[in-house]
């Protein structure tokens, strides 16, 4: 029983880092129909920055996320003004090849500037647990978590309670009504592109202290992502938490009662499963076919 | 020029060349193998200059002529094929991991050209009967426990350890070191607890970890090619687990990284095997480590660098010795003699399976020792048990 508790918590812990991670790829792709194939690479990109703060000042490395999510709100807003907006309205398949290579930039730039090396941040609590009876929570995972959850509940706020928020998801359920009423798709989009920017600076941060990384380690990253928000919902930001909290927990369950193994393989044998039932994944909107007699 | 030029190497049509002498080689040097394909790319270069400070090879320049295979099969054999028949390149230097030297060998047997490689020790490298095929390291992964297994034979009964974990990633370089080691130990008493292969991409050990803290073996040994190996010993200490013996394959020999990674306090005590070793008294190791030293802003080589500087070595050996670039000849004089190099002798069985033995190492108060054969041993003292997580 304490290990089935255990194997819980520790996958409700990952899945909250994951479904962070996960949001700004969601965000980006309901609002642009583009799928950011470089946010893995956002993630290495901030967590090799974090990591050199802490090296450098000593400042906790999760509370840098303070400063480095601004700097990504402000390179993906860049970004997208100077890059991707020159594929709009093209089909999805060209921002992944665009988008693939930012990645590639970022990591070429990553291997020069700071060298193909393993690093990981280790504050002074990086091994250390909360115990609860039998349980251990490790320190890392619970402030990550935490941190995870505070930017996710700011992003729904944002999302559900601003005018930009509003204006945003207008954007993503239908572009022309959101033209109609003055909503500037092109500033929005950029708006948009720069928080899921912004949300891998927080991610980022948090994975420098969980995870070692180098510059190549952002093709499992961006697997992993795709993955969650496939099974989410492409566009879906209940559906990305849901579908990493699936994912931490397929990993911590089949590690723990079945192989290692099988984990990758299950979350993509559930994905498959989903698929097969809704294609559109668990909380994706079927694409609206107007005209079309319901 | 007669047509038997025709698809000769340039330098086999005149055999005073000056030109110099072109080495082809294929590197993943981005992608995932990127950290020790660049460290490979460093040994090659830092060889490069120094024969080419001393007059160059058979009177000639060397030459690199490096690629990048992007840790991909399939470019890898793009690359070789297009260095042998489009470059016409003189000679053949390997590229890194088992994976990619799979295929690039076999480009190479079939162009009949003599491959050194400088990392792919895994079984099935050695099983298709191959010719040109040499590995430039102590052992073939099955082996490379065996020096451990040895030590743990020499101890007296009541500091064996008497139960065992067998955790290892999904990995050829990994895999048969541990399960070699596992049944050599189970022969020898030791209980197996627990054995658990992960897929390459894991990125959680808490959950392998909480169950090793729920068996407590007395020796855990990872086949931990690198993150796997700092997750491990994190997770572990999450859980306030520490076994009596910590043995890892390839994550604790990243010195630097390794410390950072687990903490340096942390590494107190933990047994790999490795094939090289930055103190030993080789011939011209010291002089290898001082320049590398020097071309790279004074950091410490990796045993990836020092693996591919040794496979430069056996070439230029092979090479010297029969005063040619002859294949044939190079291959031949290869299967029946022994190099010197920095990783000590090496000597190869007729499938160009490496002959010797690792060493043991062990990290002793923040530095790497090496603690078996005696023959290489930097220190008489090995800190059994490992002393509790700091």
């Amino acid at each position: 029983m304490a290990q089935l508790i255990q194997a819980l918590v520790l996958g409700l812990l990952i899945g909250g880092v994951y479904a962070l991670m996960a949001s700004g790829l969601t965000l980006i792709f309901g609002v642009m129909q583009i799928i950011n194939i470089a946010q893995g690479a956002f993630l290495i990109l901030v967590a090799t920055f974090t990591w050199w703060l802490w090296r450098e000042t000593g400042i906790d490395p999760i509370l840098a996320s303070v400063i480095t999510t601004p700097l990504m709100f402000g390179l993906g807003w860049l970004l997208y003004r100077l890059v991707v907006s020159r594929i709009k309205g093209q089909s999805p398949s060209m921002s992944v090849l665009l988008t693939f290579g930012i990645a590639l930039v970022i990591e070429g730039v990553l291997n020069v500037v700071a060298g193909n090396k393993f690093k990981s941040a280790t504050p002074s609590y990086f091994e250390e647990s909360f115990t609860v009876g039998s349980i251990h929570l490790p320190k890392p995972q619970v402030y990550g978590f935490l941190a995870a959850l505070v930017v996710l509940a700011g992003l729904y706020l944002v999302l559900t309670r601003t005018w930009t928020g509003r204006a945003i998801r207008a954007v993503s359920q239908n572009p022309s009504a959101a033209a109609l009423v003055g909503v500037s798709a092109a500033g929005t989009a950029a708006l948009a592109f720069a928080l899921g920017s912004a949300s891998a600076g927080v991610g980022g941060s948090i994975l420098s202290v969980l995870y070692p990384f180098f510059p190549a380690s952002h093709y499992d990253w961006i697997s992993r992502l795709l993955g969650i928000v496939v099974l989410g919902g492409m566009g879906s930001l209940p559906g990305a938490m849901v579908g990493a909290l699936i994912l931490g927990l397929a990993e911590t369950l089949t590690a723990t009662y079945g192989s290692l193994r099988w984990s990758t393989l299950v979350f993509y044998l559930v994905i498959m499963v989903v698929l097969l039932a809704r294609p559109q994944g668990l909380f994706g909107a079927r694409l609206r076919e107007d005209g079309v007699a319901a | 020029m007669g047509l038997s030029a025709c698809g000769s190497r340039p330098s086999e049509q005149a055999t005073t060349s000056t030109e110099p002498l072109v080495i082809g080689i294929s590197l993943p040097l981005t992608g995932d193998f990127s950290q020790p394909g660049g460290e490979a790319r460093r040994g090659y270069e830092v060889w490069q200059k120094q024969v080419n400070a001393k007059g160059g090879l058979l009177g000639r320049q060397i030459q690199l002529k490096i690629v990048d295979d992007a840790s991909n099969q399939d470019t890898v054999v793009t690359d070789y094929t297009k260095l042998i028949t489009q470059d016409k390149v003189d000679l053949l230097l390997g590229t890194f991991s088992s994976l990619l030297n799979y295929p690039a060998s076999a480009v190479a047997e079939k162009n009949q050209m003599v491959f050194v490689e400088p990392a792919g020790g895994a079984p099935n490298m050695f099983a298709r009967g191959f010719k040109n095929l040499f590995f430039a390291q102590p052992a073939t992964a099955p082996h490379q426990a065996d020096v451990f297994v040895n030590y743990i034979k020499t101890l007296p009964a009541d500091q064996r350890p008497k139960t065992a974990a067998y955790p290892t990633q999904d990995d050829p370089f990994a895999t048969p070191v541990i399960s070699s080691m596992q049944k050599q130990l189970e022969a020898l008493g030791v209980k197996t607890l627990y054995t658990q292969t992960y897929p390459a991409d894991t990125t959680n050990f808490q959950s392998i970890a909480s169950q090793l803290a729920s068996k407590k073996p007395d020796l855990i040994a990872q086949g931990a090619v690198f993150e796997d190996g700092v997750g491990l010993v994190r997770s572990l200490k999450q859980l306030n687990y520490s076994p009596k013996m910590l043995f890892q394959t390839s994550a604790p020999s990243n010195a630097g990284q390794y410390s950072d990674g687990i903490g340096a306090a942390n590494t107190e005590g933990v047994f790999y095997t490795v094939s090289w070793n930055q103190d030993a008294k080789t011939p011209q190791n010291p002089d290898f480590v001082a320049d590398y030293k020097t071309a790279y802003k004074n950091a410490d080589p990796a045993e990836d660098a020092a693996d591919a500087f040794a496979a430069a070595q056996v070439l230029q050996a092979a090479v010297t010795a029969v005063g040619s670039i002859d294949q044939a000849k190079i291959r031949d004089w290869l299967h029946s003699n022994t190099v010197q190099t920095i990783l000590g002798p090496l000597s190869w069985s007729q499938t160009g399976e490496p002959q010797g033995q690792f060493l043991l190492a062990q990290w002793q108060s923040g530095k790497v020792q090496v603690v078996a054969p005696s023959e290489a041993a930097t220190t008489q003292s090995v800190v059994n048990p490992k002393p509790d997580w700091k």
